[in-house]
Parts: structure tokens; C-alpha cells; sequence
């Protein structure tokens, strides 16, 4: 099974962390976090994409899987049932949803939509399982979804006008 | 994209978080933010309450105190309903804004609990994305324990049920995430009835929802009930649910995997139809279809066959057809198919085909420049070599190459590998390898694991006592806390004991010894900075034991080294300076200080500083190793024999010993000794009474678990130390015997009060405690498989000068990556392949050990031979001398090993069967191991026997083919196969032409003929004589046609030859394919033609 995914930029902050095998305990967290950065961020991109040994809180023989795209390592950390290659086709996926979600998916959107980024992977993975690899599937639950949620809004009454910010946001997005 | 609903503050806040430079500064930052959040709740909370009701909006003021707001809980929706209309729409989306900053700040580890009240009430909401949201953020921050998950029960049972699909969808993730094994009865009836709900996007998450509850509480939803839905599931009509369904029964499946046996068939229809692209297209992944179920299925399949040969056998036809197809598209998702194929096949029940299959796979990946490939292919022949070790030697190089790269990851696997293919031959090397890294390594779990391994293989392989007895402590020194103290023991007692041969080979021993003195005098002499505490003991105990022997210093410069080390202060250089490791530097001393026959100044000085340490312990020892030096010296000699760990203790238990002390106390006018056993009754009695007296009412306490552990603990020492304990039990008190003497410690007045004659109270003392002085003398019966490794290292060892003799056969088909001209960098790599690779192809690992093999050393010294066993494996205490490389001993057939791989050039794919032992499942049933004696397709030119007279005769070979002259083998040429002559096939031209083509394959041979078959009428003549049918021969064009069956017509064979006179001479040259149904036949027969025309 999958044990957990985390988002961590090249400083380390973490962008995403989704725990599939519970770790209790706020600084249990952050030291798994901090412990997947640091082997993560001491590669080289040309090393292979795993990295076997130990996050205690998730016992012995787990394995990192995961991919460094620009500013960002996306990993998965999984146990030996898992198939090396289909986690990094997996994580493909997951990048290119957001891509199509986010259009153009950078750093910023992932903290400050950090719910949306939630349910697109929660099309992807559920309980640690791989859920669904189809990205238009994916994406269409995604749609269905705000779909409704604007529809509801719109009977509720009209939606107010898009913050100032977004704007200035969009300015902050290579940032 | 809609809704960019996000104020500047948040912003600004993730501006300065990533502007930060230090964790100081964030934290700063961050709890800033907290304070304006909670400030946020309090007045949007007060704003909500205007609008919604007063006791709602108190509620959420008081915040904290959770116990105040339940009772509330309930009343939420409707809450939030009444509220309604604008306002509260803002709200709303503030609050979503509020609660994805919450969320943030929880990610950076910072306590957000003040706003999950607002997740609870949010996960209320009508609104999808609202509700979604509250209960992410509730999933990813409740602790499992926390009290408000009871609260979101009630929501999703409500939403599980609702006719909105994404609300169901929305609760279904909900519940996975959220719900407790108390919880799963809350709702495991709706989980269970949204199986069979119309959408597929809800019935392929119930499934997954419904395994997790089972995971939980598998009491309320039970196995029987999840695999019962599971394998409905299965068969769905929609693609999506069966892939989601395919991950619940592999987790199923590893657990138990009985109930799903018979889903073969249906697995494997799944998987072809899928190979078959019967999926809709938009399943595909890069033009895979659907990579993700096909792992999946694979890895099934692979759960399910291991072990069983019947299911097994089911699935090659199909994990065939899917390698060949993933081999095809050779992109990332395909790859990641056929590693699956691997797996899968290295996993059941094995199959010569597929392996080789597997096989060629590994080698592309392991060829590969993409360093995940590489990855996979050094897995993939980790998990292949230690049941077919001859696969490991077609990629010596690529090996050598990974376990040259800066990719830890890649090396790691690498050594993993190199574990595995560990044999008498490569141990040397590979151990060499292994302590490399470990020297190199600062991870802890690699450390460990690499400690283990080196112990391992060290003890299994070891080619003698002394590279043994060097590797361990260059482990103690590198990783002296990772080992496992028995290792030290095993060291201790082989060092002892030697070879524990019954002939006793006492100089071998002593020479053993000596080297092992030598060894540790120069550590003691360079000490390291750091020194781990097993390296210090065992020096101590080696030196203390055998210092003596040693001739690169003299003893008391020894004596010297050790004051120094324990007077040094520096514990790192102790192993930690513990009270029980300096008791064993001193026990050393002493034992020194009596070899050496008088106390030198240093030492004199350390004992009397120790008769002042605050270890009792350690003080009584110096105290009573005072009084022998200085009131009877000569009892030195006696108190600490020399090299007698391994003696047998006599032990008086009558005491008679004391009978004089008695007779003369009674004739002093002491009264005699009277047994008192009736009062000693009594005794027993009144406190049987007395228990019995209501008084005590309760049992009486357990000895606490401490106490226990603290015994314990005082037994380590002497454990640890092994045969070292041992000897202690034969010293007297106020011997040093190190932690062993758990006597002294037991009865410390009635030595102190006799310091006169130490050793008769410590004997009778050691008797009664000392279980390490069960009778030593006994000889072990040797160890069963003792004997057998040795030969086998023998016989195996041999071929290793020979360089790449090792492995022999397969050299050839390594060598074409080499480019023609090897560079310096080349020949070491093909060195060091050389070195790694011997014995590969002909030695798969010895059996496992015996179960008693570890943990019996502990106690029982005479145990300690079983364990030397596979490390006496050495040339001078084998029975046998070691074979010439040349003439493989009949030893190795008895073991099945095929050896005579270094006299014989093999061709490739026959090598193929000769080496594999295992049936040959998919292999037409009409042979005998038919290439067995193919294997020598150029006899050398000096013996022109012909092996392929015989061929098929394997009984026939030995003494008729090899001794008959040419002419009458000639006579006698009917080409068998199978056991049996093949019959010439009446076929015409044109049938020929016909199933010339059908003919899968091919085996052109080309040979400068003798003058026997130097025109096309002769070599006809040959065809026919061999049995074959002589179809047609054109004499135009110097060609001719034949054809025969074997085994009654299952296999055809069909030969083509044509006669080329070479100039100015009788001989000519014979260009024959020969074409067969069977590869098998038409290897045989081509080798078999050949050699005739030749």
C-alpha cells in the first residue's frame, strides 16, 4: 500500500502531506517529513527515482518513490507490494491532473488551493490504494464537483466578485 | 477555474513563511498567524451567531472546551439552514478560506486544533466543496483519538445514504479516512448497500471503503463477507470498479491467499482480454492498455502460484504473451509490466522458458543508461539468482559497473545482490566488498542490515578459520554496536576450541591463535579512537587468554597497552567505559600479569587504583588479586591456567575437602553437625500454617520483572564473553574472571572471610551456579553437515585460480559487450567480475542451516562446535585433498552440481538444460535430457571421437563412443534421438519446400568436409545412413535434400546440404541447414552432421 505522499519544495517546506497509515503526533510528522526531505534533496536527478530504507514511523523496508519537478518533490512513500515503476507513472498522473486542473500548476496553487489538490488526489488514491489511473475520469469527478458546488452557489445567490487578489496572485505565480 | 476565493493576508503570509530564513523566524511567523485565526473565529463566529442564533454562536465562542459544544453537534445542519441567504454565504467561504489556513499551518507542524470545531460544523455544510472540505481537514488533523470524530458520524451516515452521488462519494473517502474500528458498525450497512449503487465512480470507492472497515474491525465486516463481495466485484461491468477491486484482493490475497485460488481462470481471461486491447481505449496509458491492472493481475497471479505447481502452471501461457507485449513498447508503463512479469516469475513455481524470458529482460534493463532500469535489473536478478544462479554470471560487468556508481539506492540493491550470490568461491570478495560500504556508510538501517549480512555469509563460506576470524573484527571494529553479541561468542569459542576436530590438530590451532594475538596486539597497539564494546572484550579476552603467543611484542609491553587503554579516560575508546568492560580489562591484566609470571609497575598500579573504584565489583577483584600477588605469588599460576577456558571443572559436591578443617574442629571439641531437616520441617510448616491463617489473603507478588532483568543483566557479561565464562568458573575468588563469576558476586562474605584458599570455595560455588560448566569434556558429535560443507568448499574452491574458470561456460557470452581492444579500466573490472562472479554458474547456495544452529550457542560450550563447523571448511582439516581443477571429483555429482564446466566449451542455449534441475514444464514430453551430452561440439582434434554417435545414448556413451574409431562409427551412425532412431520421412520436393517454412528452427552448420563427404553423393549417402530419407539431390547445383521424424512422428527435421569444392584439393566445403519442429532435434542433429562430415 501507499503509506503516505508528500509534496516538499527544494527548501524542504512541505506543499502537501497526505498520511495514509496514521502517524500520530504533530512532530512525528514533521520528522517523517523532514527526514523524507532530506534524503530526497541530497540526489541528483540523474540517480534512479527510489530510495529504500527507513521511515520508522512507518516501520522498516518502506520505499521512496518519487520525481522532482522544478521546485517540487512529489513523494510517495509505499511498502513492497507496490510496483516501482507504476508509482512514478502514477505520480505522472497525478502531476499532469493538476496541470489540467491548475492550468499550468505551480507551487502557489498547491498552498492556496491545498483542498482542491486534496480531491484530486483523493480521485487518484483512497486508503493507500490506487484508485483510478484515467486522467479523464479524474478529472471529470473534479468537474462534477465544482460544477455543483457553483450551481448551489448561484441558487444560493450570486457569488460575490472574485477578489482583488487573485489578480495579484496571478502575478505572484512564478514566484 | 473558478473561485480564487483568497484573501491578501494568506497571501502575505505565505510570502514571508517562504521568505523566512530560519525555523525561528516561521515559528515566529506562524504562531502570529494563529493569533489571527483564532481572533477570525471569534468574531466570524460572533457575526454567524447574529445571524443564525445566540446559543450557536456561543457555542463556538468558548472555543475550546469541546464537552460545552455536543450536545449542540446534532443541531448544526440545521443550524446553518436556518441561517441562510447571503450572509452566510460569505461566511461560508471565509470559513473554507480559514480552514485551508488551518490546514496549512497544521502542515507546518503547528497546533491548529482551535479551528476544528469549524471543520465539523463546515462538514455540515450543503454546499459539495464546503462539506468536502470539512471533512479533509478533519481527516488529515484528527488524531485517531479525538472525540469529534463521533461527531462526524452522524454526517456521514446521513451523506453515505444521500441521492446525490458526490456526496456519497465525498463520505465514502470520508469514511476511509475518518472512521476507528469502534465506529466501522456505524456505518458498514450503508458502505455495504452503496456496492450496488448505479454509478461506478461510488461502487469502485464502497469497495475499497468496505476492505478498510474490514481491515478495522474485520469482526463486524468479515473476510467472508469482503471476499464474497470482492469477487462479484470482479466481474463489474465497468473496468474502473474491477481495477479498484483488483487492489483489495491482492491485499486480500497476501494475507490468505486459500480463498482465491480458483480466480485464475477469471484472471487470466481479464488479463488477456486486456492484452488483446478489448478495453476501451481510453483505458491506455501511453497506448498500454490499462498498465496499472495488468501489474496488478500479474502480481496476483504471482501471490497465488508461489509454491503451487498446479496454478502455476496455468499462468505461463499468459505472463508469456503479456511479457512479450509490455517487451514490445518499451516505454516507461511497459517496463513497469514486464518488471512485474519478472517478479512474478522468479515467484512461481518456476518454468525453464519464462525464466529465460525473465532473464533476457533483466539483462536489457541491467543495460540500460536510465538509472531506474538498472534499478530494476539488479532486483530483478537479486530475486532470480538465488534459486538460478546461473543468470548472475551473463551480467558480471553490468554488476561490477552499479557497484561503481554514486547511487546509493542503486548500490544498495547491489549489495543486496551480491549477498545473495555469495558462494565458497566469491566469499572473500564479496565480504571484502560489503565492509567497504559499511565503512563508508552512516545510515543506520544499511549499517544493520549490512552486519547482518557480513555475519552471515562470513559464517556460512568462510574459507578458513583465520580470514574468519580477521573478518569479524574488522566488523567489530567498523560496527562493533550493530553485531550480535553470539557472534563474539562464536569468535570466542572457535579461537578456543580450533578446528574441535576429534584428531585435534593442536598446531593448527596454536598457529590460529597466534594469528589472531597478532591481530589484536596491533589494534591494541593502534587503538582506534572508537572502539565498540564487543572490540574491547574480545580484545581483552583474546589478549588476556592467548597474550602469551604473542611474538610481534613482548608481554608486558601487552600488559602496558592494556593499562594504557583503561587508564586512557577516553571512553569512546571502551565502548563506553561500562563498569563490566573495565572489570574484563582488568580480568585480562591479571591473566596477563600470571602468564608473564611477575606484576609490572603499570599494572601494580592499575590494581591497586581499582582497589579504590566505586564498582564493588571490581574493587573486590583487585583487593583479592592484591593479597594472592603478595602473600602466595605462587598461586598465580593456578588461579589463572593457562589456555584452559575450555576445561573441564572438577567439582567436589560432597565437600570432602573440608572433611580435615571438620576432623580437626571436633577434635578441638566441636560438636558434630547435626542434620536438622525435622525442624527445618517445622519450619516450613508454621509458614504453611501461617499462610494459611487468613492473614494473607491475596497471592504473593511475582518476583518483579527488574529483578529478573537485572540478573539478566549480570548474565550478559558472562554470555557474552562465551567460553570466557567459562574459564572464569575455574578460577578461584579474587580472580579477575570478568563478568562470568556470578558466584563471587553471590556469596562475597564467604570469600572475603577465606582469603586463605580462594579456589576451593569459589569451585564448589562455581558448581552450584555456573551452568557453563556443564561437562565440557564430552566431544560433540561432529556436526552433521560439517563435513559435507567442507567438501563442498573443496571441491568448489578449486576452479577459483583458474580465473574466469569459475564460471567457465558462460564467459563467452559475456564478452561480446568488451569491446576487442580491453583497456586497463576493463581488465580490472573483468578482474574484479572474475573474482566476484567464480563459482557462479555451478554452485548454488549450500542448504540452509540448521535450525539449532544460533541460539544453542549461548549456553552449552559444546555447541560451539556445530558452529565452527562451516568455518573449519579449511584445506588442512578436509578429509579429502582438494581435487585437480582439471578432473572434476566425483563429489560434485553427488551434489549436483554441474563442474566440469571448466573442461568443456558449452554452447549457450544448451547449457540451458544441463544446469537446470527443474522439471521442464512447457518442454514437449519426448526426452530424456536429449542436449545432455550435445554440449561439445568440437571435440578436440587429438581424441576425433565422436560424441554424437551416441547422442540420445546417454548410457552407450561412456564406454563405446569415446574409444571407437572413426570408420566403424561410421558404420554404426544411425542418428537417435529421444532414445530411439529417427526414421527417415517420404516426403517430396515440394512437400519438403512446404514445410521447410513451417519449421520454426534453424541450425546452419558450415565444415571444411574430409574426403568422406567431399561430393554431394557422398554426403547423401551419409544423410541416408544417418536414417534419414533422401527427398532429392541436384546434381546441377551440387545440392541435396533430406528428410526424417522423431519420437513417431511428433518432430520433424528437415536438412538441406550443399557441396562446395574447395580449390585445388579433395576436400570441399558442406553448407548444411538443418530445420526442425523441435529446436531440441535440430540442435542435435546438425551437431551430429557435422561432426560426421567432418
Amino acid at each position: 500500500m501507499i503509506k503516505g505522499i508528500v509534496i516538499v519544495n527544494n527548501s524542504g517546506k512541505p506543499r502537501l502531506t497526505k498520511f495514509y497509515q496514521n502517524v500520530s503526533g504533530e512532530d512525528r510528522q514533521q520528522s517523517v517529513i523532514r527526514r523524507i526531505f532530506q534524503q530526497v534533496s541530497t540526489r541528483p536527478d540523474n540517480f534512479c527515482n527510489y530510495l529504500e530504507g527507513s521511515v520508522p514511523e512507518w516501520g522498516e523496508n518502506i520505499k521512496l518513490i518519487y520525481r522532482h519537478y522544478a521546485t517540487l518533490y512529489f513523494v510517495f512513500a509505499v511498502d513492497s507490494q507496490e510496483s516501482d515503476l507504476g508509482i512514478l507513472d502514477l505520480i505522472q498522473v497525478f502531476v499532469e491532473a493538476l496541470d489540467k486542473r491548475f492550468e499550468n500548476v505551480c507551487e502557489l496553487d498547491l498552498i492556496f488551493h491545498s483542498d482542491r489538490v486534496h480531491y484530486i488526489l483523493d480521485e487518484i488514491v483512497m486508503g493507500g490504494m490506487v484508485l483510478e489511473t484515467n486522467i479523464n475520469s479524474i478529472l471529470q469527478a473534479i468537474h462534477d464537483q465544482e460544477k455543483m458546488h457553483t450551481d448551489s452557489m448561484r441558487k444560493a445567490g450570486p457569488s460575490d466578485s472574485l477578489d482583488a487578489i487573485s489578480t495579484k496572485l496571478g502575478a505572484g505565480r512564478n514566484w | 477555474m473558478s473561485g480564487m476565493h483568497l484573501s491578501s493576508e494568506f497571501f502575505e503570509l505565505i510570502k514571508a513563511i517562504g521568505e523566512s530564513k530560519s525555523k525561528q523566524e516561521e515559528d515566529r511567523i506562524i504562531a502570529k498567524e494563529v493569533a489571527t485565526l483564532k481572533r477570525k473565529l471569534e468574531s466570524g463566529s460572533a457575526g454567524g451567531g447574529g445571524g443564525g442564533g445566540g446559543a450557536g454562536g456561543g457555542g463556538i465562542g468558548i472555543g475550546g472546551p469541546s464537552l460545552g459544544y455536543i450536545p449542540g453537534a446534532p443541531m448544526l445542519p440545521g443550524a446553518s439552514g436556518a441561517a441562510g441567504g447571503n450572509a452566510l454565504n460569505t461566511n461560508k467561504k471565509k470559513a473554507r478560506e480559514f480552514l485551508v489556513r488551518v490546514l496549512y499551518v497544521e502542515m507546518l507542524g503547528h497546533d491548529g486544533s482551535f479551528g476544528y470545531i469549524k471543520a465539523v460544523e463546515l462538514a455540515a455544510s450543503q454546499s459539495i466543496i464546503h462539506k468536502r472540505t470539512g471533512y479533509l481537514v478533519c481527516s488529515c488533523c484528527l488524531s485517531p483519538e479525538h472525540e469529534f470524530r463521533f461527531m462526524l458520524v452522524n454526517q456521514m451516515q446521513r451523506d453515505l445514504i444521500s441521492s446525490n452521488l458526490l456526496e456519497c462519494c465525498g463520505a465514502l473517502i470520508a469514511v476511509t479516512n475518518l472512521i476507528t474500528s469502534d465506529l466501522v458498525g456505524t456505518v458498514s450497512t450503508q458502505v455495504m448497500g452503496l456496492l450496488e449503487h448505479t454509478a461506478e465512480t461510488v461502487r469502485k470507492k464502497a469497495i475499497i471503503a468496505l476492505h478498510r472497515l474490514h481491515q478495522l474491525a474485520p469482526d463486524i465486516v468479515t473476510k467472508q463477507e469482503v471476499t464474497e463481495k470482492v469477487r462479484k466485484l470482479l466481474c463489474d461491468r465497468d473496468p474502473a470498479v474491477m481495477g479498484s477491486t483488483l487492489n483489495v484482493i491482492e491485499t486480500l490475497a497476501r494475507v490468505d491467499v486459500q480463498p482465491f485460488k480458483d480466480l485464475v481462470p477469471s484472471l487470466i481471461s481479464i488479463l488477456k482480454q486486456i492484452c488483446e486491447r478489448r478495453l476501451p481505449s481510453e483505458y491506455d496509458y501511453h497506448r498500454i492498455p490499462a498498465p496499472w491492472m495488468q501489474m496488478k493481475i500479474v502480481r496476483i497471479l504471482s501471490v497465488i502460484g508461489k509454491n503451487d505447481m498446479a496454478c502455476s502452471e496455468g499462468m505461463y501461457e499468459i505472463l508469456g504473451e503479456c511479457l512479450r507485449k509490455a517487451e514490445e513498447a518499451g516505454i516507461n508503463a511497459s517496463n513497469a509490466i514486464v518488471y512485474e512479469c519478472i517478479r512474478c516469475i522468479t515467484n512461481i513455481y518456476p518454468n525453464p522458458v519464462l525464466l529465460d524470458a525473465a532473464g533476457a529482460s533483466i539483462s536489457r534493463f541491467l543495460s540500460s543508461r536510465v538509472q531506474n532500469l538498472r534499478y530494476l535489473g539488479v532486483t530483478g536478478l537479486a530475486s532470480i539468482v538465488e534459486r538460478h544462479p546461473k543468470y548472475a554470471a551473463d551480467h558480471q560487468l553490468a554488476v561490477i559497473e552499479c557497484l561503481e556508481d554514486r547511487d546509493e539506492t542503486l548500490l544498495r540493491k547491489t549489495l543486496d545482490l551480491l549477498y545473495r550470490m555469495t558462494n565458497p568461491v566469491n566469499v572473500v570478495f564479496i565480504t571484502d566488498r560489503l565492509l567497504h560500504f559499511l565503512r563508508g556508510s552512516t545510515d543506520p538501517y544499511l549499517k544493520s542490515d549490512l552486519t547482518t549480512k557480513i555475519c552471515n555469509i562470513a559464517e556460512r563460506y568462510a574459507p578458513n578459520n583465520a580470514w574468519y576470524v580477521q573478518t569479524i573484527t574488522e566488523l567489530f571494529r567498523i560496527a562493533g554496536d550493530l553485531v550480535d553479541p553470539v557472534v563474539a561468542t562464536n569468535l570466542m569459542s572457535l579461537i578456543a576450541e580450533g578446528t574441535g576436530n576429534e584428531d585435534d590438530d593442536e598446531e593448527a590451532d596454536m598457529v590460529l591463535r597466534k594469528q589472531a594475538v597478532e591481530l589484536y596486539v596491533n589494534l591494541l597497539s593502534n587503538p582506534p579512537n572508537r572502539m565498540p564494546r564487543v572490540l574491547v572484550e574480545t580484545l581483552a579476552w583474546v589478549l588476556g587468554e592467548y597474550g602469551y603467543l604473542s611474538s610481534v611484542m613482548p608481554l608486558d609491553a601487552i600488559i602496558d597497552g592494556m593499562c594504557q587503554l583503561l587508564q586512557s579516560g577516553s571512553t569512546a575508546r571502551l565502548g563506553g567505559g561500562s563498569p563490566s568492560t573495565r572489570r574484563l580489562i582488568l580480568s585480562a591484566i591479571m591473566k596477563m600479569v600470571a602468564q608473564y609470571g611477575s606484576c609490572p609497575a603499570a599494572a601494580a598500579k592499575v590494581i591497586d587504583d581499582y582497589t579504590k573504584s566505586s564498582d564493588p565489583d571490581a574493587q573486590k577483584r583487585c583487593l583479592e588479586f592484591q593479597a594472592i600477588l603478595t602473600q602466595s605469588p605462587q598461586l598465580l599460576v593456578e588461579v589463572f591456567p593457562v589456555d584452559a577456558s575450555l576445561e573441564d571443572v572438577e567439582v567436589d559436591i560432597n565437600l570432602s575437602f573440608l572433611d580435615g578443617l571438620v576432623s580437626e574442629a571436633i577434635s578441638n571439641g566441636a560438636r558434630t553437625y547435626q542434620k536438622q531437616e525435622d525442624d527445618e520441617d517445622d519450619y516450613v510448616n508454621a509458614v504453611a500454617t501461617q499462610t494459611a491463617s487468613a492473614f494473607k489473603m491475596t497471592p504473593y507478588e511475582k518476583p518483579s520483572e527488574k529483578a529478573y532483568g537485572h540478573g539478566a543483566m549480570h548474565g550478559m557479561g558472562s554470555s557474552t564473553m562465551g567460553p570466557g565464562g567459562a574459564a572464569n568458573v575455574a578460577l578461584p575468588p579474587g580472580n579477575p574472571s570478568g563478568a562470568g563469576s556470578m558466584p563471587t558476586v553471590s556469596s562475597p562474605t564467604n570469600q572475603l572471610t577465606n582469603p586463605g584458599e580462594p579456589q576451593l570455595v569459589l569451585r564448589n560455588v562455581a558448581n552450584v551456579w555456573g551452568k557453563q560448566a556443564t561437562p565440557v569434556a564430552v566431544q560433540p558429535a561432529p556436526a552433521p553437515f560439517a563435513s559435507s560443507v567442507s567438501t563442498f568448499a573443496n571441491s568448489t574452491t578449486a576452479p577459483a585460480p583458474a580465473g574466469y574458470g569459475g564460471f567457465g561456460s558462460s564467459t563467452p557470452a559475456a564478452a561480446p559487450p568488451v569491446a576487442p581492444v580491453k583497456t586497463a579500466e576493463q581488465l580490472e573490472k573483468e578482474r574484479l567480475a572474475a573474482a566476484l562472479f567464480g563459482g557462479i554458474s555451478g554452485a548454488p547456495p549450500p542448504p540452509s542451516q540448521p535450525a539449532s544452529y544460533r541460539p544453542s550457542a549461548i549456553a552449552s560450550p559444546q555447541l560451539h562446535q556445530t558452529i565452527s563447523g562451516p568455518v573449519k571448511s579449511d584445506v588442512r582439516s578436509a578429509p579429502t585433498p582438494a581435487p585437480a581443477p582439471v578432473a572434476p571429483p566425483p563429489e560434485v555429482d553427488l551434489l549436483g552440481f554441474d563442474m566440469d564446466t571448466s573442461t568443456t566449451t558449452v554452447s549457450h542455449t544448451s547449457s540451458v538444460d544441463m544446469f537446470a534441475p527443474m522439471p521442464m514444464v512447457n518442454e514437449p514430453s519426448h526426452a530424456p535430457p536429449v542436449a545432455a551430452p550435445s554440449p561439445k561440439p568440437a571435440a578436440p582434434p587429438p581424441a576425433p571421437a565422436d560424441p554424437f554417435a551416441a547422442a540420445g545414448l546417454l548410457d552407450g556413451f561412456a564406454d563405446s563412443a569415446p574409444l571407437q574409431p572413426i570408420s566403424d562409427a561410421l558404420d554404426s551412425a544411425k542418428f537417435e534421438f529421444g532414445g530411439s532412431p529417427i526414421a527417415p520421412l517420404t516426403i517430396n520436393t515440394p512437400q519438403f519446400g512446404q514445410r521447410w517454412g513451417q519449421c520454426p528452427s534453424t541450425h546452419p552448420i558450415s565444415v571444411a568436409s574430409s574426403t568422406r563427404s567431399n561430393t554431394l553423393s557422398k554426403f547423401m549417402e551419409l544423410c541416408v545412413r544417418a536414417g534419414l530419407h533422401k527427398v532429392e539431390e541436384i546434381a546441377a547445383t551440387n545440392e541435396g535434400i533430406a528428410a526424417c521424424m522423431a519420437g513417431g512422428g511428433s518432430s520433424v527435421a528437415l536438412v538441406h546440404g550443399k557441396i562446395s569444392p574447395l580449390p585445388g584439393g579433395a576436400s570441399s566445403r558442406v553448407d548444411v541447414t538443418v530445420k526442425s519442429s523441435d529446436p531440441q532435434l535440430g540442435l542435435s542433429l546438425s551437431m551430429y552432421l557435422q561432426n560426421m562430415i567432418r
